[in-house]
C-alpha cells in the first residue's frame, strides 16, 4: 500500500481506528459505532479514484460523506433506519472476520484493493442480504459524496445559481 | 403564514377540524379537486404530508431536492429491494417534481379497460372534453423548442431507424429550458399543482394543512366518520405527541398509488373485490447509457422533449410494450444507477457530460403474467410494496435494452453500457447484441426503477372486480371517493400526469352533481 492509501484509508477512521480489527461489537441498538466503523472501511474504496490528489482534500472529502450519509439516514422511513442498523451490524462484523483471517492488526492495514474484493463478494455472494447490502450501502454512498457541490470537478459540471 | 395555510409541524395541542370536504394529498387529484370543489362553493381542507415548499426553496440541488421533496428520500424501494421508485411528498405531490410530459391516455389503454373492468370512456363519457380542460388548465403545449442533446439522440437514432417518435407537450409557462424540473421549479414555470389549483383554492377559502400524516379513517355501515392524523417531524417521520382529528361531509383519499392503499388498510375498510392494495403496477424502468464523443449535458434543458412509442403495442403477445424516453442527467441520479465501484465507477462519472440515457418504460397490468405488485404495511404502519418481477416483464426488459443499444449506436454513440451489473462498455451494436441476450435477467443484477406508481384501488363497473366505481366513488363507502392514480386499472403505457387531472377533473364533475343537495357550510 502507498503512503496516500494508507492514509486514506487509515485517517478516514477518526475515532473508529483505535478500535482496531476488534472494533465490531455485537448490538442491535442504532447509533453504535458499528456504522461508522463500516463506512470508514468502505467509503475510501468507493471513492479511491474519484478523490482529489491532495491528500489533505481528499480527506476531507470523505468525512464530508460520511456526515452526509448519516443525515440522510434520518429520512429514510424507521423499518430502513433499523434494516441498515442491522445491516451495519452484520458487516462490521464480517469485515472483523476478513481482517482477522488475514492475520491484520488493524481496518487501516486493509488495502483498498482488499476492501473493494469484499464489495465484490457481498455482489456476488447467495446470500440475498449481502447482494442488497452491496447496492443499498453503493447507492447511498454514491448518493452522498456526489450530492456534494466540493466534488463536483472531475465530472466539469456546476449547478447553475439563481439566487 | 396566513391562516388558511397551517403547518402541522408547528401544532403544540391536540386540534380539531370541521369542513365539506377533505382532500387527504396535494398531489394531481388532490390538486385539481381543490379548485373545482372550492370554486363550487364548498369549504375544502387540503391535507398533505409533505411540506409547503415554494419557489424560494427550490436550490437545484439533489442533496436538497431528494430528503425533502420526494418519498422515503427518493430511496424508495420495493420489498426486495429490486426496483427504486421516485415519487414526490411535498406540497403539489409528484406534480411539484415531475419532468412535465403530459400525454393523453392511450386509446387501446381505455379500451383494454372496457373489456377487462367494464369502464366505458367513450360518446358522454369521453375524456377529451377533460383533457382539453386540464391542458388549457395547465397550459400543456407541444415544446417548441429543439430537444437538448440528450433527446436529440432519442430522435435521431429513430429517424436512422424508421422508427416512430413524437415531440413532447409539457405543461410549462415561461420556461427558462434549466432542466432541474426534478428538484422543483425555481422559476414557477412548471404548472404543477403547487402554482396553479392550489394556490387558486386558498385564494378562494379552502385550507391547507402541510406536513400532516393522515393514520386512520374511521367508519361504520356505509360511511366515513372521520379521520385521524398525526404531524410530521423535521424528517416527515409520523409523531406520536399531537393528534389531529377531521370530520367532513365528503371525504377524498388522493395520497397516490402508494399511500392511498395504504390509508385504506391501515383503516381495515371493506373490500370484498380483495383488490384493495394489490394490482400496483410501476412502468418498471430498465436505462441504457451510451458514450458520445460530443457533449451531451444531460442535465441542462427541458428533461423530456421526444419520446417513442415504435414497441409500446407490439404484435406479439410475449412481451409487455414498452414506452422509450430520456431522463435528465444529474450527479446524484447518474452515481448512483451507473455500475461497478472503484476506478470504473470514478471514470464513468468523469465522462458525466459525454453520457447519454435512454429509458424504456414496460406497459405492465395487461396480461396474466404481468399482475403488478401489492402494497403492504410495516411494523409501523408505514407502506412497502411488494413487486415480484414475472420472466414474461423480465423478457420485455432484456427485448428493451436491445431496442436501447441498438437506437443509441444508431444515433452515433462511440460505446453503449445496459444499466445491468453483469454489463460492461460494448463498442459495437453486434457486440452489444450479443452481451445482452446472454446478460441474466434477475434481481439486484439488472437495474429496475420507476417513476409512475398507478392501481391499488382499481375502479371497475362491478364492485367484484375493483374498489372504486367509474367516477372514483369507493363501492362500499358513500361518502368516500379516491380521485389518483390508485384507480387506474392498468399502467398506461404512457406517463399519467395527465389521465390523473382529467379524470379527477370528471370525476368531480359527477361528485358535484351528486353532492348537490348536500348543504354547503
Amino acid at each position: 500500500m502507498d503512503r496516500r492509501q494508507f492514509l486514506i484509508s487509515g485517517i478516514a477512521l477518526g475515532a473508529a481506528a483505535s478500535l482496531g480489527v476488534a472494533g465490531w461489537h455485537y448490538s442491535v441498538q442504532p447509533n453504535s459505532d458499528n456504522r461508522d466503523w463500516v463506512l470508514s472501511a468502505i467509503l475510501p474504496a468507493l471513492l479511491y479514484d474519484a478523490l482529489p490528489e491532495d491528500t489533505t482534500l481528499a480527506i476531507a472529502q470523505l468525512q464530508r460523506s460520511k456526515t452526509a450519509v448519516a443525515d440522510f439516514i434520518a429520512f429514510l422511513p424507521l423499518s430502513q433506519q433499523q434494516e441498515l442498523q442491522q445491516l451495519f451490524n452484520l458487516l462490521a462484523q464480517r469485515i472483523t472476520e476478513l481482517a482477522f483471517t488475514g492475520h491484520l492488526t488493524t481496518l487501516s492495514a486493509l488495502s483498498i484493493n482488499q476492501r473493494l474484493a469484499i464489495l465484490q463478494q457481498w455482489r456476488d455472494s447467495y446470500l440475498t442480504t449481502l447482494q442488497q447490502a452491496y447496492h443499498g450501502l453503493r447507492e447511498l454512498l454514491y448518493g452522498a459524496y456526489y450530492g456534494q457541490p466540493e466534488h463536483w470537478q472531475p465530472l466539469a459540471y456546476t449547478a447553475p445559481k439563481f439566487r | 403564514m396566513t391562516t388558511n395555510q397551517l403547518d402541522a409541524s408547528q401544532f403544540n395541542r391536540d386540534r380539531h377540524f370541521e369542513t365539506d370536504i377533505v382532500i387527504i394529498g396535494s398531489g394531481a387529484g388532490g390538486g385539481i379537486a381543490a379548485e373545482q370543489l372550492t370554486q363550487a362553493g364548498y369549504k375544502v381542507l387540503l391535507l398533505e404530508e409533505g411540506a409547503y415548499y415554494t419557489r424560494d426553496n427550490f436550490v437545484m440541488e439533489e442533496r436538497w431536492a431528494y430528503p425533502n421533496l420526494y418519498q422515503e428520500g427518493a430511496a424508495r424501494k420495493t420489498l426486495d429491494k429490486s426496483i427504486g421508485i421516485l415519487q414526490g411528498r411535498t406540497v403539489g405531490g409528484s406534480t411539484t417534481v415531475n419532468w412535465t410530459t403530459s400525454i393523453r391516455t392511450p386509446q387501446p389503454t381505455l379500451e383494454y379497460w372496457q373489456r377487462e373492468f367494464g369502464l366505458d370512456f367513450s360518446n358522454e363519457n369521453d375524456l377529451t372534453p377533460f383533457f382539453e380542460k386540464a391542458e388549457q388548465r395547465l397550459n400543456i403545449h407541444q415544446w417548441p423548442v429543439p430537444p437538448n442533446a440528450n433527446n436529440a439522440k432519442l430522435q435521431q437514432g429513430c429517424e436512422k431507424l424508421g422508427w416512430q417518435y413524437t415531440v413532447i407537450k409539457r405543461n410549462v409557462n415561461g420556461c427558462a429550458n434549466l432542466g432541474y424540473c426534478g428538484m422543483g421549479c425555481p422559476i414557477n414555470a412548471k404548472q404543477s399543482m403547487l402554482v396553479s389549483t392550489i394556490p387558486a383554492a386558498l385564494a378562494q377559502g379552502a385550507t391547507l394543512i402541510s406536513r400532516l400524516s393522515v393514520r386512520k379513517l374511521h367508519w361504520q355501515n356505509d360511511r366515513i366518520t372521520g379521520v385521524d392524523a398525526v404531524p410530521v417531524d423535521s424528517h416527515f417521520q409520523p409523531r406520536q405527541d399531537i393528534h389531529v382529528s377531521i370530520v367532513a361531509k365528503h371525504y377524498i383519499v388522493a395520497a397516490g398509488a402508494i399511500g392511498s392503499p395504504a390509508l385504506l388498510l391501515r383503516s381495515k375498510v371493506p373490500d370484498p373485490s380483495g383488490r384493495l392494495g394489490k394490482h400496483t403496477y410501476l412502468h418498471p424502468t430498465v436505462i441504457s447509457g451510451a458514450l458520445f464523443a460530443d457533449d451531451i449535458n444531460g442535465h441542462s434543458g427541458a428533461p423530456q422533449s421526444i419520446y417513442s412509442d415504435q414497441f409500446v403495442w407490439p404484435d406479439t403477445d410475449n412481451i409487455p410494450g414498452y414506452k422509450l424516453e430520456v431522463p435528465p442527467l444529474h450527479p446524484v441520479l447518474m452515481a448512483t444507477k451507473l455500475i461497478g465501484t472503484g476506478a470504473e465507477h470514478a471514470a464513468l462519472m468523469q465522462n458525466f457530460n459525454q453520457l447519454q440515457v435512454v429509458i424504456a418504460l414496460q406497459r405492465d397490468g395487461f396480461h396474466p403474467q404481468s399482475q403488478g405488485g401489492t402494497v403492504q404495511l410495516d411494523q409501523q404502519q408505514q407502506p412497502v410494496l411488494d413487486y415480484p418481477i414475472s420472466d414474461y416483464v423480465w423478457q420485455g426488459m432484456r427485448e428493451a435494452l436491445l431496442s436501447m443499444a441498438e437506437l443509441q449506436f444508431a444515433a452515433g454513440a462511440k460505446q453503449v453500457l445496459p444499466i445491468h451489473h453483469d454489463a460492461k462498455l460494448y463498442n459495437s451494436w453486434p457486440e452489444a447484441k450479443a452481451a445482452i441476450a446472454a446478460l441474466p435477467m434477475e434481481n439486484l443484477r439488472q437495474t429496475v426503477v420507476s417513476a409512475h406508481v398507478m392501481g391499488g384501488c382499481n375502479m371497475s363497473a362491478e364492485p367484484t372486480k375493483g374498489v372504486v366505481n367509474q367516477d372514483g366513488r369507493h363501492h362500499q363507502l358513500k361518502n368516500l371517493s379516491i380521485f389518483d392514480g390508485s384507480i387506474l386499472p392498468t399502467s398506461l403505457g404512457a406517463n399519467p400526469q395527465l389521465t390523473i387531472y382529467a379524470l379527477v377533473w370528471r370525476n368531480c364533475q359527477h361528485l358535484l352533481a351528486s353532492l348537490l343537495p348536500m348543504a354547503k357550510s
